[in-house]
């Protein structure tokens, strides 16, 4: 049935075209019509085509004689004509099968009659084959460079002759594309109908426009512009009606384009299915709102940065020791030593990870100092260091471009609080869910963003009594300072009393633990406290939380720092006893071989090398550090871990079940169930990771034991949050970018960088075990790569690098170029600043003069009618009409009296509505001179003032 | 084309449904396999039972609102013609229909009628304007039991005072499209339909 109209359309528009050319080429066309007509029904074979010949040879005449260059082109055609015969032949061969299929035997016979004519035509005659091939050539050229004629045409359109010429092209193209018609039934199933008959539509408009545009009244320009836009579409469609070349190209684009859109969606979609816990995140968020969502978001991108860190460590330290150096038991320091053996598995030896533990390739000490290990000459030694400060490089580099991005985003679109509520109302309820657990969510969502709006409006209500709030916050601070100082002189006191009775033994069970009492003590009692006191300040909870954070934060920083101080402790210890030992073992492996010459009696022989567990060894201070810091990271997780089995699961089991037999309501009341606790995880991950940043270098284990903590934590907690916890009370919304977080982690990047940094560039490392032992800083191991494996000439580029000379002079410039960075961000703010400023005010003036319209338009509604002339009236749409309109009926007079003035008020008037009472009015005295002057200046004042009216 | 066998609709009336609303021959022919699936009581019209029928409408909270959007004022029964006209309003808007015959009457797929399917979701009486009690009805749906009754009132009042310019204190046609100005109305209430 398609097929059928399809037909019937292309006949008709035939004729059409043909109907407009007749106008340069009368008979030619005419007869050509009727052939085409023939051609295309198929049914007058014979006679139609009889008739071809010779209009072709008047056609192949007349383009001779129109153009020289048209013979150059003629001389090329010969071949492709020949051509053509056998594509003739080979097409309607192809075509058959399908046309069978489609069921037009008509069609085909018409094809095929079509064929045999030509090739009739050929034969006998002489001059007139070669008219009868020109005309076939001509078919020829359209179905093979039809792009190129598209650009021919373009150039010398501005000829005449040449647009005759196109447009014979034109129809012969119709020729050949009724002939093809048939094929547009394979297209169809990969198009809809509707689609096909509005593309044909327009391809058809288009190619009566291509036509007719020499009998536009337009300019040359524009033609041009139109015809080249024209062309440009019926090439691009031409395809998808089974005309001309493009078809099969076309149905293969369409395909494609499908395919590809398709495929682009699916591939968001896995994008989307990606993103790790995205769901379990929206969950959590939709009950527990942004607030809590943020910590998730957090860990989540902690744990990326991790698994890059552990990417690193294993894939370049860790791996490599394991399959290229040397094994256990091979050398003392991959050895237990013997009076540790017995006792080397047991669990409480383990747990405390010494025994077999201490000597793996989890910790420092492990690794061998060979320069390269195995068959790829792997520089480990070179290759623990660099991941070390790489590991701070990566992770630096990580926040600060993360914290850089979220500024961006921060900025966003400036919804600034209008319609808050309204849009909530009208667009958050998502139609399409069709799934009973989404629409609990979307529930739980819409209430808890419902909730946030409510906190953030209640807010800003507030502004009663400033000064006492403000007195209040003073004092809050004050009170808060007072304790964190207090607790820093408790931290600081015990430490020093601790350092007092590690030189005695006599000690109570209390004064050996003091420290860890006090700080445990501390850190259960100050978080509540600091939050009591915060009450005071009746802040925003979200800035309210960011204060809480600081505060902990700053007492945690006590913890870090008796941390630190302890081991710099056991460190300097260390590394006394070191010296000591070193000498011991010296003397002890020359004893031994003193012992074996003598006791063999020979000093030529050698000596089996000495059992590598019996040999002396240092304390290696390194793998101590590491040792403390895993210790400390298991600790933490198991410590974390039962807190929420404990507090928050038992507690909501309790308080479930018990509830039933209880006294009072135990759920609304008292213990009720737990709220989670947003700063003190997030505080919890940030000095987590800060212990995983300084002892990452010590043991390069760490970064694992790490990465699986957070990889079970988050499921852990996701589950916790979900089963045991209650939303806040006050559910608020946390701002999008997690920057504070971010910003406290850098600060704990910087001060765990501290400490790493020092050990590696002033302290020895030990004499016995690690990568960098038997150098005296570890960092000689970069001077020995740039020595012995790098040109010469690197060696003193890098000495020249090194000079103070250089280095202060680079400080310098990258100092100014901060404070250039800077000032130039600087700037940018502040004209983002007015850019919003400007937009807002644009925004009001909008939606005043919106206003205006809407009220203006009774007034004018009136005049109207008062008006004698009807076609006056402006149309109904408020905003634009008023422009054109007024404009007519002021010109005249404008041009009858004093021009310029009167032309300057119109054109200043006129995009404001008001003045056009007086415009209209304006025929008569020019009294109103000063009447529309005031318009348009104050237009958005005036527009304020005209608001309310209709109300 | 095969299926077109199924199809009990005449060519005439796809025609005018397509005048109508737009929608290509496989989308309605699709549709209406679709219609006719859904109507049990096999006569040719869908009544709200069939709708909730759906599942994903049963289980929305705001199903009740689709159904009643699809049904015309005092009927409970919609032929296949009104069911075409209500989805005519999601269908996209196309590049090419922006441009096209400006001078002719509204598609039911433009922003305005796609509004105004929205606004009608929300006005419930039909009177042409969202009331105090219409906002919180709706507001009940979508938050369940979690929100105070004061406070879902204070949301509704904020609402109304947010997007009320006239003073009536409910919200007008005009002034929901104000408020939704910026919403990308066209893109969010549009489904693509199978081709």
């Amino acid at each position: 049935m398609p097929r059928k109209s399809d037909a019937a359309k292309m006949d008709e528009v035939g004729i059409e075209i043909d109907g407009e050319v007749s106008d340069s080429d009368d008979g030619v066309a005419q007869r050509r019509n009727n052939r085409r007509q023939a051609a295309g029904r198929g049914g007058a074979k014979g006679r139609g085509r009889g008739k071809k010949p010779a209009s072709d040879d008047e056609d192949e005449a007349d383009e001779e004689e129109d153009e020289a260059p048209r013979g150059r082109r003629g001389a090329n055609k010969k071949k492709p004509a020949k051509k053509r015969g056998d594509d003739d032949d080979d097409d309607s061969e192809d075509e058959a099968p399908k046309r069978k299929r489609g069921g037009a035997a008509n069609k085909k016979k018409g094809g095929k009659a079509q064929d045999s004519d030509e090739e009739d035509s050929d034969a006998p005659k002489g001059k007139k084959g070669r008219g009868g091939k020109g005309g076939k050539k001509g078919e020829k050229e359209e179905e093979e460079t039809k792009g190129k004629k598209g650009d021919a045409k373009g150039k010398d359109k501005g000829k005449d002759k040449d647009d005759d010429k196109d447009k014979k092209k034109k129809k012969k193209k119709d020729d050949s594309s009724s002939d093809s018609s048939s094929n547009s039934d394979e297209e169809e199933e990969s198009m809809s109908e509707g689609e096909m008959a509005r593309l044909m539509e327009e391809v058809e408009e288009k190619k009566k426009l291509i036509a007719n545009i020499r009998n536009k009244p337009w300019r040359m320009k524009r033609r041009l512009t139109h015809l080249k836009e024209a062309q440009a579409f019926v090439d691009k469609f031409e395809g998808a009606l089974g005309k001309g070349k493009g078809r099969k190209w076309y149905a293969y684009k369409v395909m494609m384009t499908k395919k590809w859109i398709k495929f682009q969606r699916d591939f968001e979609n896995f994008r989307t299915a990606c993103i790790p816990w995205e769901r379990k995140i929206k969950e959590v968020e939709s009950h527990f709102g942004s607030s809590v969502a943020s910590y998730f978001i957090f860990l989540r991108w902690m744990y990326g940065m991790n698994l890059v860190l552990f990417g690193f460590t294993f894939g370049l330290v860790v791996i490599p020791e394991v399959l290229m150096g040397l094994p256990y038991g091979s050398i003392p320091r991959k050895t237990v030593p013997r009076e540790e053996q017995d006792t080397a598995q047991d669990y409480s030896v383990l747990m405390d990870f010494n025994g077999y533990c201490k000597y793996s390739v989890l910790f420092y000490g492990f690794y061998n100092n060979e320069r390269t290990i195995g068959l790829l000459k792997f520089r480990l030694p070179l290759s623990y260091l660099m991941v070390g400060i790489g590991t701070f490089g990566y992770s630096l580099m990580l926040v600060i471009r993360t914290m850089a991005k979220n500024a961006d985003v921060g900025g966003g679109d400036g919804e600034e609080g209008e319609f808050t509520f309204a849009w909530k109302m009208f667009t958050s309820w998502d139609y399409l869910i069709g799934n009973a657990e989404t629409a609990d969510n979307k529930y739980a969502s819409i209430t808890t963003s419902f909730k946030e709006s409510i906190v953030d409006e209640q807010e800003n209500q507030k502004d009663e009594n400033i000064h006492l709030r403000r007195f209040l916050r003073v004092l809050a601070n004050f009170l808060i300072t007072c304790s964190l100082g207090g607790s820093g002189y408790l931290i600081y006191f015990v430490v020093k009393r601790s350092q007092e009775f590690a030189t005695r033994d006599d000690l109570s069970w209390y004064e050996k633990n003091e420290l860890e009492i006090i700080m445990s003590l501390l850190g259960l009692v100050c978080p509540p406290l600091f939050e009591t006191i915060a009450e005071l300040e009746d802040y925003h909870p979200r800035i309210g939380l960011k204060w809480q954070l600081g505060r902990i934060f700053a007492l945690f920083l006590g913890n870090l720092y008796t941390f630190l101080f302890a081991l710099f402790d056991e460190v300097n210890t260390k590394l006394e006893e070191e010296q000591a030992i070193k000498n011991a073992s010296i003397y002890a492996m020359k004893e031994y071989y003193a012992n074996y010459s003598r006791l063999m009696n020979d000093s030529e022989a050698t000596p089996p090398p000495m059992d590598p567990a019996d040999v002396i060894r240092g304390p290696c201070w390194e793998t101590a550090v590491g040792i403390e810091f895993v210790k400390l990271t298991v600790s933490d997780i198991q410590v974390s871990y039962l807190t929420i089995l404990i507090g928050d699961f038992a507690r909501a089991v309790i308080v479930r079940f018990l509830n039933y037999c209880w006294c009072w309501d135990l759920e609304a009341g008292f213990p009720s169930y737990g709220e989670f606790d947003i700063s003190g995880n997030v505080l919890g991950l940030v000095f987590n990771q800060g212990m995983i940043w300084m002892g990452a270098f010590y043991a390069p284990g760490l970064v694992g034991i790490n990465v699986l903590r957070l990889l079970s934590s988050m499921y852990y907690q996701c589950w916790a949050v979900m089963a045991t916890n209650v939303p806040h009370e006050r559910v608020f919304k946390a701002s999008k970018s997690n920057n504070f977080y971010m910003g406290l982690l850098l600060l704990v990047l910087f001060l765990s960088l501290l400490p790493v940094v020092y050990t590696i560039m002033t302290l020895p490392p030990s004499f016995d075990c690690g990568p960098f032992s038997g150098k005296s800083k570890m960092f000689d191991v970069v001077m020995e790569t740039i020595d012995l494996d790098l040109p010469a000439f690197m060696g003193t580029l890098f000495s020249y690098a090194a000079n103070p000379g250089l280095i202060i002079p680079a400080v310098l410039l990258m100092v100014l170029a901060i404070y250039y960075l800077n000032s130039v961000s600087e700037a940018y703010k502040n004209s983002n600043m007015e850019l919003k400023k400007k937009m807002q005010m644009a925004r009001d003036e909008e939606k005043n003069r919106r206003n205006n319209t809407d009220s203006t338009n009774q007034v004018m509604k009136d005049l109207e009618d008062l008006l004698p002339n009807r076609s006056l009236a402006p149309p109904p749409e408020p905003e634009k009409p008023p422009e054109p309109e007024p404009k007519p009926t002021k010109t005249k007079p404008g041009a009858a009296g004093k021009g310029v003035d009167l032309q300057k008020d119109v054109a200043l008037a006129s995009p404001n509505p008001n003045a056009r009472g007086p415009v209209s009015r304006a025929p008569g005295p020019r009294g109103q001179g000063p009447g529309p002057r005031p318009g348009p200046g104050p237009g958005p004042g005036r527009g304020r003032g005209r608001g309310p009216p209709p109300r | 084309m095969g299926s077109r066998a199924s199809t009990l609709l005449r060519e005439e009336e796809i025609e005018e449904i397509k005048k109508e609303t737009g929608f290509s021959h496989s989308q309605i022919t699709r549709l209406y396999s679709r219609f006719t699936s859904l109507d049990k009581g096999e006569n040719g019209t869908l009544s709200r039972e069939d709708f909730q029928r759906i599942p994903e409408l049963a289980i929305n909270p705001l199903g009740d609102r689709i159904i009643n959007a699809f049904f015309p004022e005092g009927e409970d029964q919609v032929n296949f013609r009104g069911f075409m006209r209500t989805l005519a309003h999601f269908r996209p808007i196309e590049d090419n229909e922006k441009s096209r015959n400006p001078t002719a009457s509204e598609p039911l797929n433009s922003r305005t009628n796609k509004l105004l399917f929205a606004f009608r979701l929300y006005d419930l009486d039909r009177d042409d304007k969202i009331s105090r009690d219409e906002l919180l009805q709706v507001l009940r749906m979508m938050v369940g039991v979690n929100i105070s009754d004061e406070q879902l009132g204070s949301i509704a009042d904020r609402t109304i005072q947010e997007a009320d310019t006239n003073g009536d204190s409910s919200i007008s046609f005009n002034e929901f499209i104000k408020v939704l100005e910026k919403v990308d109305v066209e893109q969010k209430m549009s489904i693509r339909f199978l081709h």
